[in-house]
């Protein structure tokens, strides 16, 4: 007894400072964050194929005097870049959803097949119809994404499923349909360069049109995670205790799953099968700012967007003039990251 | 407020597990509901509270039944402990007790004052002031079960519903459980408790419930209804009540079996 009461009263001083700091770290979080998100938004403006002056990249984003650099900044890479951040806040979003409503560290709409199914529902109209303008691709997706979080819903929630069973089964969906996407990309005469972009996830060709074909999914997202953060912080509590305040338990889970299938869908739909965004980004989010999700939605898309965003000019900056999927540099930084912390974090 | 139970039913797919109970608890009493393993009684606070749906009856709170007036309007009223809850262990106590002001809360569960005062008078009100910081996979049992009932308090509620608090805590913690359980009654708040050890319910309870086989085998005061022969009846073991000497109160306990048990040879 003696003892506890020396420990405490040891770590008291650091008790305070960490109760000061606490609420401000978020704040000074989101400021660097958006900051390192201008700084890789100007260097991806600024480089690439061919080079641009910074005032050639003031001009172009701003006037229509030079009409190279707005056609180079205007209509290339600033709508790309901004469906780049966008698909990362919203898998990052995705992730950080599907972790809490799942109470599962493993979660991610690629993991679970949600990302698969989006995708599938992309490829098959893709191939029905070729000429398919980019608005009907980002709705088959979103039939795509919503059946499979109906799916995951189904499986996930019928009786109490554990952690790995979840991952198996969100595993082999997972297979199935890339089985799928990629039998019916190689029996069709479209299997070009672009499927191979869309398998790996990348951001080439993306531009306006994009961003207007994913506005109508990606707002009732963001707005949907934002308005269900709280009620998740009372679901990771556990069902029962969940339901004594006041939470309907079942119906809050598959309003969280639409969420994530519309969230997912847009990025497939704009970027293809991009992986490990989802999963990774909220791991780091959590580890920097805890477990509240009010705050750790946010700081997903956050790191999300970041993420993506840079995975994107590396993708442009390493071959070029040629260019890789992003998808390839998220999973190359993504999977040892993950690894990492698999070995030496818990 | 009054919780009327009505001729409540409650079932697991086709077995029925809670059978046509009827009773009222009144503001302000301190109940125990004990029963043998399976004989409904943590059914029985499941429906009473909304975890669990009635296949039949109804129970009211006030003049409401709690099915249609909102789950998080009864959540404001009536708080409900499950027994053992496993979530939050990386919350801090004070997190998770904050999480407790979610029916009190609006759309963005923005912090009032109002949260703040309850907060922090659901800490004090569970001793767990001193652990604000810590996490609660750190606490040991008695202490978990504080922070988690200062969860319930946070509510501010006026019923009080707790799934065996006392389960898998040492004798020391569980007696800490439930002077704090008989200290929040004294203030005025009801409280309504499975449990599994009859010698607490005896000693802390204005009235036992038992139950059996999913229906109501006796309901009063301890001292009426903790006898041999109804406890036999209901737990089917032979059974002695001792008086405690200083209270007067029952302590029911199972008869020893003399082939079984030792026997001490006590000086003359």
């Amino acid at each position: 007894m003696a003892g506890m009461t020396v420990s405490t009263t040891s770590h008291d001083g650091a008790l305070t400072r960490r109760a000061v700091l606490r609420p401000l770290r978020p704040l000074l979080l989101l400021a660097g964050g958006l900051l390192a998100l201008l700084v890789v938004g100007l260097l991806t403006l600024k480089m690439g194929a061919v080079s641009l002056t910074w005032s050639e990249v003031f001009k172009g984003l701003t006037t229509d005097s030079d009409p190279l650099a707005r056609n180079i900044v205007w209509q290339i890479r600033f709508p790309r870049l901004i469906d780049g951040m966008l698909i990362g806040a919203a898998l990052g979003v995705a992730g950080a959803l599907l972790q809490g409503v799942t109470r599962n560290p493993l979660a991610d709409p690629t993991i679970l097949g949600v990302t698969a199914a989006a995708g599938l529902a992309s490829a098959a109209a893709i191939v029905a119809n070729p000429q398919i303008p980019q608005w009907g691709i980002a709705a088959a997706c979103a039939g795509g994404g919503l059946a499979g979080a109906g799916i995951l819903y189904f499986i996930a929630y019928r009786g109490s499923v554990s952690p790995v069973r979840l991952a198996l089964a969100g595993v082999a969906l997972s297979a199935l349909f890339g089985a799928a996407i990629v039998g019916l990309l190689s029996s069709s005469r479209t299997f070009l360069q672009t499927s191979l972009g869309f398998l790996a996830g990348g951001l080439y060709g993306s531009e306006w049109r994009d961003l207007r074909a994913m506005t109508p999914y990606l707002v009732p997202g963001f707005l949907g995670a934002i308005l269900l953060s709280g009620r998740l912080n009372v679901l990771a509590l556990g069902d029962d205790v969940a339901s004594g305040l006041g939470v309907m338990t079942d119906r809050t889970r598959l309003a969280i799953l639409a969420v994530v299938g519309l969230l997912t869908a847009a990025a497939v739909a704009t970027a293809g099968l991009v992986s490990f965004v989802g999963l990774v980004c909220p791991h780091l989010a959590r580890y920097t700012v805890g477990g509240d999700n009010r705050v750790l939605i946010p700081v997903s898309a956050l790191y999300g967007a970041l993420l993506v965003s840079s995975a994107d000019l590396a993708a442009k900056l390493l071959i070029s003039p040629s260019e890789l999927p992003m998808g390839i540099i998220t999973a190359g930084v993504g999977a040892p990251f993950l690894l990492y912390l698999v070995r030496f974090r818990e | 407020m009054r919780l009327s139970v009505q001729s409540l039913s409650l079932s697991y797919g086709s077995r029925k597990v809670v059978n046509d109970v009827t009773f009222d608890v009144e503001a302000g009493e301190m109940v125990s509901i004990v029963g043998p393993n399976g004989s409904g009684k943590s059914t029985l606070l499941r429906g009473m509270s909304r975890l669990q749906k009635p296949s039949s009856g109804r129970v009211l709170l006030g003049d409401n039944d709690i099915r249609t007036i909102g789950a998080r309007v009864v959540a404001r009223h009536l708080a409900i402990l499950p027994q053992s809850p496993d979530g939050g262990s990386d919350l801090t106590v004070r997190e998770l007790v904050f999480r407790g002001r979610f029916p009190h809360q609006g759309l963005m569960q923005r912090i009032t004052p109002a949260d703040v005062v309850a907060v922090d008078w659901a800490m004090e009100a569970a001793d767990v002031v001193v652990l604000a910081e810590r996490t609660i996979g750190s606490l040991s049992g008695g202490e978990r079960q504080r922070a988690w009932i200062a969860l319930a308090l946070a509510q501010q509620p006026r019923v009080l519903l707790l799934d065996e608090p006392t389960s898998f805590l040492d004798i020391s913690h569980q007696v800490e459980v439930m002077h704090l359980l008989r200290r929040l009654n004294r203030e005025g708040m009801t409280v309504v408790s499975v449990l599994h050890d009859l010698i607490l319910a005896g000693r802390f309870s204005d009235r036992v419930i038992a139950l059996s086989q999913g229906e109501i085998a006796f309901d009063g005061h301890p001292v009426e209804v903790l006898e041999p022969v109804g406890l036999e009846r209901v737990f089917g073991v032979a059974m002695m009540v001792l008086r405690d000497p200083e209270t007067g109160m029952p302590i029911p306990l199972p008869r020893p079996d003399p082939e079984l048990c030792p026997v001490a040879h006590v000086e003359p």
